[in-house]
């Protein structure tokens, strides 16, 4: 019972083995609520005028942003 | 083979395996995940409770197990992913750890055999609890507003985007979140009870109503197979209850940091 738990500052193999863990989820999250928040929309959007196309835009546009989304987070150097 | 003795004879093992009816007859209400639930409650609590009883300087053979089950939870997952503030959730983690990771392996253990976590409404349950603590846990150290522009708006965008963007990052952090650390946990123990079904109940078909030397060959195989896929789901069932430890973790960490 030496230790106050790992250093923080000293590179951790270990810990980023866990933070690639959960950036692969945080990017998947990232993904899936793209198409869902804005294909969503579309879809709310396409009932109520009763046109597809809405649903269509709605869902690439959410998709594209959450790509973009990932790509921001987790994809620059 | 014949495909259509099969198909009459052998009913496989389904969605409808879950269902338990009551354990003590028709019109109560106490079933065998529940009974696993309490016992897997009860186990956890006493085990604990014996270790840290008496605790002295040098550690007996139970104090000993209970400070190293106690300390692999500190170390490898507070203290690693949240770092030195971790201490502070170290109670909390460690039942979520202890009680998902005794409710998952009752899967193997005999007469019980049930993994009490592939009923969606314990790790639904856990995972709000999870939710609800690192959502306030970012609200209390970086305030309402500031947490939210933060998850929301991250520095570096023209304005107009975060329209497109700001929901995107709620819905994921609020949502999915949550969601999937449920639907991670629960349909991993479904599965991996459903196929320990499959070949044990396969197996037990095969040798024993089916016959012959394809069915004594493919029986034998089959039963032979439950066993190493047995081994392989207290593995399983141990590491989902680390993961689902951990990415709770990992969010309250995140939510600790102020992100600039």
């Amino acid at each position: 019972m030496a230790t106050d738990g790992p250093d923080r500052t000293a590179p951790d193999v270990r810990g980023d083995a866990r933070k690639g863990e959960a950036d692969a989820w945080g990017a998947f999250g990232l993904v899936v609520s793209g198409v869902l928040v804005w294909g969503g929309v579309g879809w709310f959007v396409s009932d109520r005028l009763d046109n597809r196309l809405p649903l269509l835009v709605g869902l690439l546009v959410g998709m594209f942003a959450g790509l973009y989304l990932v790509w921001f987070r987790y994809g620059r150097a | 083979m014949d495909t259509s003795v099969l198909a009459e004879g052998f009913v496989s093992p389904g969605p409808g395996d879950f269902e338990y009816s009551p354990l003590f007859g028709e019109g109560t209400f106490f079933t065998k995940p529940m009974l696993i639930i309490v016992l897997g409650t009860l186990l956890v609590a006493v085990f604990f409770y014996l270790a840290a009883r008496r605790a002295t300087r040098v550690p007996g053979k139970l104090q000993f197990a209970g400070e190293s089950a106690y300390g692999f939870v500190r170390n490898s997952i507070a203290l690693d992913s949240i770092g030195k503030e971790g201490m502070r959730y170290v109670p909390y983690l460690a039942t979520l750890f202890f009680f998902i990771a005794v409710l998952n392996v009752a899967g193997i253990v005999p007469v019980l055999q049930f993994p009490a976590t592939s009923r969606i409404a314990i790790p639904l349950f856990l995972a709000v609890i999870s939710c609800i603590i690192f959502n306030s846990i970012g609200i209390k150290r970086q305030g309402f507003v500031g947490y939210f522009k933060a998850m929301m708006f991250p520095p570096g965008i023209p304005w107009p985007v975060y329209i497109l963007l700001a929901p995107i990052e709620f819905f994921s952090t609020v949502i999915v979140r949550p969601v999937t650390l449920c639907l991670r946990l629960t349909f991993n123990m479904f599965a991996g009870h459903l196929v320990l079904l499959l070949f044990i109940l396969g197996g037990e078909y095969l040798l024993r109503d089916y016959g012959g030397p394809v069915g004594v060959v493919a029986g034998s195989v089959s039963l032979l197979g439950s066993i190493v896929l047995t081994f392989f789901e207290g593995f399983v069932q141990l590491l989902q209850a680390y993961v689902f430890t951990l990415l709770s973790a990992l969010y309250i960490g995140g939510a600790l940091l102020d992100e600039h």
